[in-house]
């Protein structure tokens, strides 16, 4: 059934209502107070991805919203000391803590605790005269303690943005060990002639080009899991928290995407390279030889970096 | 199987490659950053679906939001949709729990939980009292009190009044005295099993059974197996809970292979045989000082961990049940499809922390070669 606009607000009416009815302290809120912001929160999460969301849903939505962490807000937005004292009360262990773990030292965390309460409290003001504070944009979805610590981190990652910028400190291993070694070294075995590396490097070239290619290609969820373990070098059970599930599942999850990659790479390269199937087998098996010299490279080196 | 291992190695370091090639360039690519209240609202699986995809695709380009989101996953430990799912599950088990604990169940339950603790007792007195029973043996013909009281229980079991003779019914009382020593400090007994035993053991005084007496007799006393065996038989649990070493084969060391041979023949009722065991065992006949040493040969060299038979070949812990002609999977130590796979299996982990280095394990009918 599609949801016209007075349909939307009267469900929009009624979920207000509702709303005030569970708060446990609704901050002497009215109706008015909070609809402006409910609203603009069903139509960023709601409206925007599907226009024709069911009356429905628009009043489950509202009624998963945190009632009270959210009249305590729009209650200090609209100038209530009392509860922009009750928000520093309950909330300055929540900012100071997450400062800390933003921050590389006690000085810097506390100067970070303390830009996120001017930003809260808004020293600036906008056009109309009203403090222009970050506190507009909490919608109630999510928790407040939860939205406050993305404030912190958000504000110490543009910060340490500012101040430094990201270098490339990585070290030469795996690939560009394989890629040397491609250069001008026997894969297999026997010396290769330079054809032979010349083919190799492009052969090398075209299956990273592949495998990216096959990467963008994945489904947004398991691109999201290959970007958390293999590029922000995130654990299994870190990644699974992010996704929401659990380590068990994004293991067995990459495992299925490995396995749908390397056919997506293999088809890349016959389809679009003119690779032929014995050839994407022996690329893959050439990675393979030298994933196992690298690795027992590797750990000789660490037997012999270990003291006594 | 080895193949695909193969090829996630493969596609595990082709990966790696690709992640650190691409770090510094794709992580700025997205165009319009998420809010702190989108960015919260993910973390928290507090978005409708249609909005969490699109977020979704946001994040697996954006190197700066993921920053964040990784930041507010673990500082909040978050419950997936996923998982909230099975989150469900722990109020219908607590409902389920709660009906048990009604006045209208209970009036049956009890009873019910009463013959149970019952039966389980039996059968706790009844497993304790096999693996020992051959040290018992020998011990009685020593007159050394260590291992008796293992074999109380016993001689409950096959409970035959009819032939008791006075040599045995003074070797009773010893027993009976013996038992009341031994049992008060052993620190893992729980209390209802000892005052069991100790009825038991009263039973075993007054009617010894005829079937000891002549084991004992045929027995060549050995010299020094008793006072290896008294920590043993003083913790029968410990040797059970999980690493149930093979009794039979570590009671021989001390004999000589003969007489090995004719226990085996003789008494090994039971036990659980293992030949590969007595192989390593009977060239350590008569090395009494190095009993410990040679008991411990013997348990490294077989070892029954979770219920799974494993003999060591090569330095390798295979299982009884592996067949060399399936296809296995290879896991490291501490990896993640590791710990992956005991999260899943936890009897596995039991397997591969009671034995060292390398373990050919067959579960459910999969191979896992853990290095």
């Amino acid at each position: 059934m599609e949801t016209t606009k007075p349909n939307i607000e009267r469900v929009l009416n009624e979920g207000v209502a509702r709303l005030l009815g569970r708060a446990s302290d609704s901050r002497a809120l009215n109706r008015e107070a909070l609809t402006p912001r409910i609203s603009a929160a069903v139509e960023k999460y709601l409206l925007r991805n599907d226009p024709n969301t069911s009356a429905g849903e628009i009043a489950k939505f509202i009624d998963e919203l945190q009632a009270d962490d959210l009249c305590l807000i729009i209650a200090c937005e609209r100038g209530d000391e009392n509860a922009w004292n009750d928000l520093v009360e309950r909330f300055t262990a929540t900012v100071r803590s997450a400062a800390r773990s933003a921050s590389t030292n006690e000085d810097a965390a506390e100067d970070l605790a303390q830009s996120i309460w001017a930003e809260l409290y808004g020293l600036r003001t906008r056009k109309d005269g009203m403090p222009a504070s970050k506190l507009a944009y909490y919608s109630g979805r999510g928790s407040l303690a939860g939205w406050l610590r993305a404030v912190v981190a958000q504000l110490a990652v543009d910060v340490f943005r500012k101040q430094s910028r990201l270098v490339q400190t990585e070290e030469d291993t795996d690939l560009e060990r394989l890629a040397r070694a491609a250069e001008g070294q026997p894969i297999v075995a026997g010396i290769p002639t330079p054809e032979e590396s010349m083919s190799n490097r492009f052969a090398q070239t075209d299956l990273q080009n592949a495998l990216q290619q096959a990467v963008q290609e994945l489904p947004a969820e398991d691109r999201l899991l290959v970007k958390l373990y293999y590029f922000d070098n995130l654990r299994l059970r870190e990644a699974g928290v992010v996704l929401g599930v659990h380590e068990a599942t994004a293991s067995r999850r990459l495992t299925r995407i490995q396995t749908d990659l390397r056919k997506r790479v293999t088809k890349i390269l016959i389809d679009e390279r003119g690779w032929t199937q014995a050839e994407t087998e022996r690329s893959f098996a050439e990675v393979a030889q030298h994933l196992d010299t690298d690795l027992e490279s590797l750990l000789s080196k660490e037997a012999a970096d270990l003291p006594g | 199987m080895e193949m695909k291992q193969e090829t996630k190695n493969e596609m595990d370091l082709l990966l790696r490659r690709l992640g650190r090639r691409d770090e510094s360039t794709v992580s700025n690519a997205a165009d319009e950053h998420l809010d702190a209240d989108e960015l919260s609202a993910y973390a928290e699986n507090a978005l409708p679906a249609a909005a969490r995809a699109r977020y979704t695709a946001h994040l697996a380009e954006c190197s700066h939001c993921r920053q964040i989101l990784v930041q507010l996953s673990s500082s909040a430990g978050v419950v997936s949709a996923t998982e909230s799912v099975k989150a469900s599950g722990p109020s219908v088990w607590s409902r389920f729990l709660a009906g048990l604990f009604t006045p209208m169940v209970l009036r049956y339950a009890a009873p019910a939980l009463g013959l149970i603790v019952v039966a389980v007792i039996g059968f706790v007195v009844l497993r304790r009292d096999q693996s020992p029973e051959y040290v018992t043996q020998v011990s009685n013909n020593e007159q050394r009190p260590t291992a008796l009281p293992a074999a109380e229980p016993t001689a409950s079991v096959v409970d035959s009044p009819s032939k008791a003779a006075a040599k045995q019914e003074d070797l009773a009382e010893q027993q009976k005295r013996n038992l009341q020593a031994e049992t008060a400090p052993a620190p893992n007994a729980p209390p209802s099993v000892s005052s069991i035993e100790t009825e038991v053991s009263k039973d075993a005084a007054a009617q010894p059974k005829p079937q000891q007496q002549p084991a004992t007799a045929n027995e060549a006393p050995p010299a020094k197996a008793a006072p290896e065996e008294r920590p043993r038989a003083a913790e029968p649990e410990v040797s059970k809970k999980e690493v149930k070493e093979v009794p039979a084969a570590t009671r021989a060391a001390p004999q000589t292979a003969l007489q090995a041979e004719q226990r085996e023949d003789s008494r090994t009722h039971g036990f659980v045989r293992d030949k590969a065991a007595d192989d390593v065992s009977a060239p350590a006949a008569g090395a009494g000082s190095k009993l410990k040493r040679d008991e411990l040969n013997v348990s490294a060299n077989s070892r029954t961990v979770a219920g799974r038979r494993f003999t060591k070949k090569g330095g390798v812990w295979i299982d009884s049940a592996y067949d060399s002609s399936k296809d296995s999977t290879t896991l490291a130590r501490g990896s993640e499809q590791y710990r992956a796979l005991v999260g899943d299996e936890p009897e596995i982990k039991t397997i591969a922390d009671a034995l060292d280095g390398e373990i050919i394990v067959v579960w459910k009918g999969r191979t896992y070669r853990i290095r």
